[in-house]
């Protein structure tokens, strides 16, 4: 009866009721794009990091921070027996030191890394190394580096290092690639050679920074752990800075179409007062008409779910389409090139429609509220308030 | 069935009290037909939402069927006024978004009863009221005095003891004033219910054998007209 007598008052409010609706229903629909785009967003560049670097994880010294590159020389090891047997697609053995190269007669500082060269575990555009025909050693570096030191394919540079034992060493080497990387870390700053050459020109026979493997392989003595999510840290933080970010979006647009449920609700109350006091002259208990108030408001809720899910649908299939261009973030440090996917979390979702449901239905309990406890002999007369 | 034992009402005016009723005693038998006469102001309706416990007094006590009204919390009131009190009222307050056939019905559902076992004593009553094929007619399709057919339905579906009729007759015109008190008359005979009304309306006053006249929140008469009597 409550039901029905709610619906029946619903379906009176029209136009209002409708607009309540539809901004209700944008608002869920912007914030599950909104978050979903987020998701995308971390899904890519998460996807290109482990593509490209990280992988299943990587074994390394536990101080070592790739952020130190004056470090970097004190934390090679021997790459143990452990890692050496894992098949080439399932692991990959980097070595990584500090560098400068002098193109034009300027000074670039660099992080020379060498990789072994038979891995496919990592996605890496660097199989022509294996192919050089020529005198010098061959090397690859992204397009941003190439960019930023003016080399091209073809060009000679001098690379100098210093070896294990604190030798300084130059030689020329060959760009015989420039490299689009996806992850734009190994695009700017890295000069690519085959580990075995770089071991060589530092004498660090079997020597590595990290190992990079598919899955966990348990305790190694003397090296740590560390798994995808602590590699990824900083992106994984900036992805939940994003969303913070439109989860404050979210909460002002959820606050505006909350304060038009209300006002509408108030509105209600006002215009309806005499038909509260005959209810209540009628026998209903204040709780009952707090409940037939509320259930109304309710149904803009429950209704802009059902819209959220007639305007959402298509227009998700549509964006999954065509994606977000993001060309202009391609030259930035965070790893993602191509369109940005939506990638959807069920959980994430029925949080966004459960909050939602629970602010309206807050929203239209305050006036329900304060409707419950009118004087039914003064709003039989329509002066309650 | 029903007495007032020196009741007051004040209402708070600004700074100032308003004396809405001044110590009003009375006995109402049950079956009653009576009315509380008097011109605007002098408490009628105040009295009316006393006893159907719309409102409580200042002073006093409201006794309905042994039961004193200010042992009830809102609850309870609404209890009493869904299973043993009607209303009527002068713009009849129909809900607009039921047609008659609902309006009727709706004091059953409160009372959850279910519809299917109803249905007849519904319609019958519609009947009874003169309303018979406009079931489905909304209030803004009606006339005064079928909106007000509608609401003396509503209000005696539930076979109350007490039925409070708050000038039924005073949106009404010469022709539906008569018919109305006729109707309610003949109701009152029918289902042996209390009818109290408020009204200044002298048409209404032939109909009723009690009348008792209010001025200032004072009872100043009280006359029987069946045992033709002053009572106080």
């Amino acid at each position: 009866m409550i039901f029905q007598s709610a619906w029946k008052n619903f379906c009176r409010q029209g136009l209002r009721a409708i607009l309540n609706i539809l901004v209700a229903a944008l608002t869920l629909v912007v914030a599950v794009f909104m978050v979903s785009l987020v998701n995308g967003f971390q899904d890519q560049s998460s996807k290109n990091l482990k593509k490209t670097d990280v992988a299943g994880g990587h074994y390394r010294l536990a101080d070592f921070d790739i952020l130190s590159p004056t470090e970097w020389e004190d934390f090679a090891f021997v790459t143990p027996p452990e890692l050496k047997k894992i098949s080439s697609d399932e692991k990959a053995e980097v070595l990584v030191q500090q560098g400068q190269i002098f193109p034009q007669n300027r000074f670039i500082p660099v992080q020379i890394r060498g990789i072994d060269l038979k891995q496919s575990l990592l996605e890496l555009p660097l199989n022509s190394i294996n192919s050089y025909k020529g005198d010098s050693i061959p090397a690859i570096i992204g397009t941003k580096m190439a960019k930023k030191s003016n080399l091209l394919k073809g060009d000679f540079v001098i690379l100098k290092w210093r070896d294990k034992y604190g030798a300084v060493d130059a030689r020329e080497i060959e760009i015989i690639e420039t490299v689009r990387f996806v992850n734009p870390r190994l695009n700017d700053g890295v000069v690519w050679l085959g580990l075995k050459t770089l071991r060589d020109m530092t004498r660090r026979a079997n020597e590595s920074s990290w190992v990079t493997v598919k899955s966990d392989r348990g305790e190694i003595k003397g090296l740590s752990f560390l798994i995808p999510n602590v590699l990824m840290k900083d992106v994984i933080e900036l992805a939940k800075h994003d969303r913070r970010n439109s989860m404050i979006l979210w909460i002002i647009l959820m606050l505006l179409c909350c304060i038009s449920v209300f006002n509408s609700q108030m509105l209600n109350a006002f215009k309806r007062q005499k038909e509260a006091g005959t209810l209540l002259a009628l026998g209903m208990t204040p709780g009952q008409l707090t409940r037939m108030f509320v259930l109304e408001g309710s149904f803009t809720a429950f209704g802009a779910v059902v819209l959220a899910f007639v305007i959402g649908v298509p227009f998700f299939a549509w964006f999954q389409t065509v994606g977000l261009d993001i060309s202009h973030l391609k030259d930035s440090t965070i790893p993602v090139t191509e369109n940005i996917l939506l990638v959807f979390d069920p959980k994430q979702i029925v949080n966004c429609l459960v909050t939602a449901t629970l602010m309206i239905v807050f929203a239209s309990w305050l006036p329900a509220r304060k409707i419950s406890r009118i004087d039914p002999s003064r709003a039989l007369v329509g002066k309650a308030f | 069935m029903l007495e007032l034992k020196h009741v007051e009402k004040i209402y708070r005016v600004g700074v100032e009290d308003f004396h809405a009723l001044r110590d009003v005693s009375l006995k109402i038998e049950p079956g009653a037909f009576l009315a509380f006469i008097g011109p605007s102001g002098s408490g009628k309706t105040t009295l009316l939402n006393l006893i159907g416990g719309l409102d409580r007094p200042s002073q006093g006590e409201v006794v309905l069927e042994g039961r004193s009204l200010a042992d009830l919390n809102k609850d309870q009131l609404a209890e009493l006024r869904r299973k043993k009190i009607g209303f009527i009222f002068q713009f009849h307050n129909l809900l607009p978004v039921y047609n008659v056939y609902e309006n009727v019905l709706f004091p059953l559902l409160l009372n959850d009863e279910k519809e299917s076992k109803v249905k007849d004593s519904v319609m019958n009553l519609i009947k009874r009221v003169g309303l018979e094929g406009l079931e489905k007619k909304k209030p803004t399709e009606l006339s005064g005095g079928q909106c007000q057919r509608v609401a003396i339905a509503r209000a005696l579906v539930k076979k109350p003891s007490l039925v409070l009729a708050d000038e039924p007759t005073a949106n009404l015109d010469a022709e539906n004033s008569r018919a109305i008190l006729e109707l309610t008359s003949e109701l009152n005979r029918e289902f042996g219910c209390a009818f109290l009304f408020s009204t200044h309306d002298e048409k209404l006053i032939q109909y009723v054998n009690r009348k008792i006249t209010l001025d200032d929140g004072r009872i100043i008469s009280d006359i029987d007209g069946l045992n033709g009597g002053t009572k106080s």
